[in-house]
């Protein structure tokens, strides 16, 4: 909870600071309804131009369904959402021209071959001539299909079939990639020449990408939106949520001292909210200290040790990481 | 337009750059010379009291082949789609929902018209190699193609219909003929049961059968023209609100 909260009212003066400045996606309690089943309820959030932002969540978390709504495949129950400030519905043409985006599993025409594929997408974008050509020998060049263009799409691997859904969403130099699961299904090696490519396309391009893999995200993002049971469940950097994360601020320390005489020392910083200690086989006892997230009570407890002169062999803060993050947000019990 | 013309030459790329398009010709056009050459032996058999045309697109076998070009036709064209995902790519490109179903639609009602040139051919020919008088007038084989076109732009718009219902190319074409097939028995109504009954006019009026027999007589009528035109606009026009079923579901 603490983490949402914090959210809400990083994102409240971020925007208070940033109205004049044009907001690639701009969502506002978009709901989305199966029948009685909610699969999106009232999410918000915003991506500013340049930011790769992963969208995270567990499977049926209303992820795709969030996607589909944005690229005007689906109509929005209730809510509104605006990309480069055109509204979804009400210019949905206007919007799907400006976003490029590669649907999970990345459905292509199969039985034809790369190039024809890639001149009729491109065509149906608006490009011709002299112009969607020279579109095709670019994107075929960033994507690394130029070795399979002649070969029709059926008989490619699923890396290729990855790439030429990239590449299709690229064509038309749109301001915004949707890219849903892209690294789905591929190999390792796939996956990195995929992350790299998307790495570079950032450079330009505002990318929203959904994924399972967090440490792609990681690698890749400047921004993560974690959603669960169809609400956000925190909207930050991941550097920021891993830092306010609850685990994040214990610390673990090895001291040389007696149990009784430390704990009750250590419990009485403010921020330390619990002790847990144990003895060690050869001697040395551990202490694990809980405290608030964002403090860092390493330094203190140094001081401490050197003061009292109880022997010190390690004193390390707990890192966290996004895969825990996740976790803690979208755990069912 | 521009739109429309794109996706109206890669649909009818999928009918004339690959096989399934040419077998369905080849069927056809086998059917059609069997048809004309059964008419052709009736006729130096014994004398007969209608013209060639008519025979020929009133025999028994013509209803037989006729009903089932639609389903091989159309089936593919919204299922597939449905089926494989890329229906998701092309509505998210920045294409209307009827440009997709009228690009369609026109495309399978092309490759349709392009299935009568032999028949076409064979009739114009028959004044071309022999020496004896065609049997029939041109007036006769304009009504007959005019009849074969408006009925196939009806039919190929339930093609579509049914393709649009489901993601199974199979189902779509069961369906297609199970459509077909309930048009074809309402316009038999009268023929088993005869014209006293109180319907018989309605019956006569959708009858596909009669429509034919007329046409090929040489008696080109408005009412069947605008029948068809108007139900198969009426018939796109459900296919269209079928294929944006999921924007309007509850």
């Amino acid at each position: 909870m603490q983490l949402v909260n914090s959210h809400t009212s990083a994102s409240q003066s971020h925007s208070t600071d940033s109205t004049l400045k044009i907001r690639m996606i701009e969502i506002s309690s978009l709901s989305k309804s199966y029948g009685r089943h909610k699969a999106v309820d009232k999410i918000s959030f915003e991506v500013a131009p340049g930011d790769i932002v992963g969208f995270l969540g567990p499977n049926g978390a209303g992820k795709t369904t969030t996607l589909r709504m944005l690229t005007g495949f689906l109509p929005p129950t209730s809510g509104a959402a605006r990309i480069a400030g055109k509204d979804i519905f009400r210019e949905s043409l206007e919007v799907r021209k400006r976003i490029g985006y590669m649907p999970e599993n990345v459905p292509l025409y199969t039985e034809m071959r790369v190039k024809e594929y890639l001149r009729f997408r491109g065509a149906l974008r608006g490009l011709s001539g002299g112009r969607l050509r020279k579109r095709m020998g670019e994107v075929m060049e960033t994507c690394g299909l130029s070795d399979v263009r002649r070969k029709m799409i059926k008989t490619l691997s699923k890396g290729y079939r990855q790439r030429v859904g990239l590449a299709d969403a690229l064509i038309h130099e749109p301001d915004l990639l949707i890219l849903d699961e892209p690294t789905n299904g591929l190999d390792p090696n796939q996956i990195r020449a995929i992350r790299k490519l998307i790495q570079n396309l950032g450079e330009k391009h505002t990318i929203l990408l959904s994924t399972h893999i967090l440490s792609e995200v990681e690698m890749t993002c400047n921004k993560v939106v974690i959603i669960d049971g169809g609400k956000v469940k925190a909207a930050d950097s991941p550097e920021n949520l891993v830092r306010s994360m609850r685990r994040a601020g214990r610390v673990t320390i090895e001291l040389q001292a007696p149990r009784a005489e430390v704990e009750p020392v250590i419990s009485n910083f403010d921020e330390v909210t619990r002790v847990v200690s144990e003895s060690l086989k050869d001697g040395w006892n551990r202490f694990n200290v809980f405290a608030a997230p964002n403090t860092d009570t390493r330094l203190k407890l140094g001081n401490l040790a050197a003061e009292k002169h109880w022997p010190l062999r390690s004193l390390s803060r707990r890192v966290g990481t996004l895969e825990e993050v996740f976790v803690e947000l979208t755990r069912k019990d | 337009m521009r739109i429309f013309r794109i996706l109206y030459f890669k649909e009818l790329k999928t009918y004339f750059l690959t096989p399934f398009g040419w077998l369905i010709l080849s069927f056809a056009a086998l059917m059609q010379g069997l048809i004309l050459s059964t008419t052709l032996k009736g006729f130096s058999d014994e004398a007969q009291s209608e013209s060639l045309v008519f025979l020929n697109f009133n025999s028994p076998l013509f209803w037989f082949y006729f009903l089932f070009l639609f389903p091989v036709l159309t089936m593919r064209l919204f299922s597939e789609e449905n089926r494989s995902g890329t229906l998701e790519g092309l509505l998210t490109a920045p294409v209307r929902t009827w440009q997709v179903v009228l690009s369609k639609y026109f495309a399978a009602y092309t490759a349709f018209a392009f299935l009568w040139i032999p028949a076409f051919v064979h009739f114009e020919l028959f004044t071309i190699l022999t020496d004896v008088p065609a049997p029939f007038s041109n007036g006769e084989l304009y009504g007959a193609i005019m009849a074969i076109m408006l009925m196939g732009a009806l039919f190929t718009a339930f093609g579509c219909l049914a393709s649009a219902l489901t993601s199974s190319q199979i189902i779509a074409g069961v369906v297609c003929v199970a459509i077909l097939f309930v048009h074809f028995l309402l316009g038999s109504v009268t023929t088993i049961f005869g014209s006293q009954i109180a319907a018989a006019p309605l019956f006569d009026f959708v009858s596909s059968q009669m429509h034919l027999r007329d046409f090929t007589r040489g008696l080109v009528d408005s009412r069947p023209i605008i029948y068809y035109l108007s139900t198969s606009a009426f018939v796109i026009f459900l296919t269209y609100h079928l294929l944006d079923y999921r924007r309007w579901k509850p």
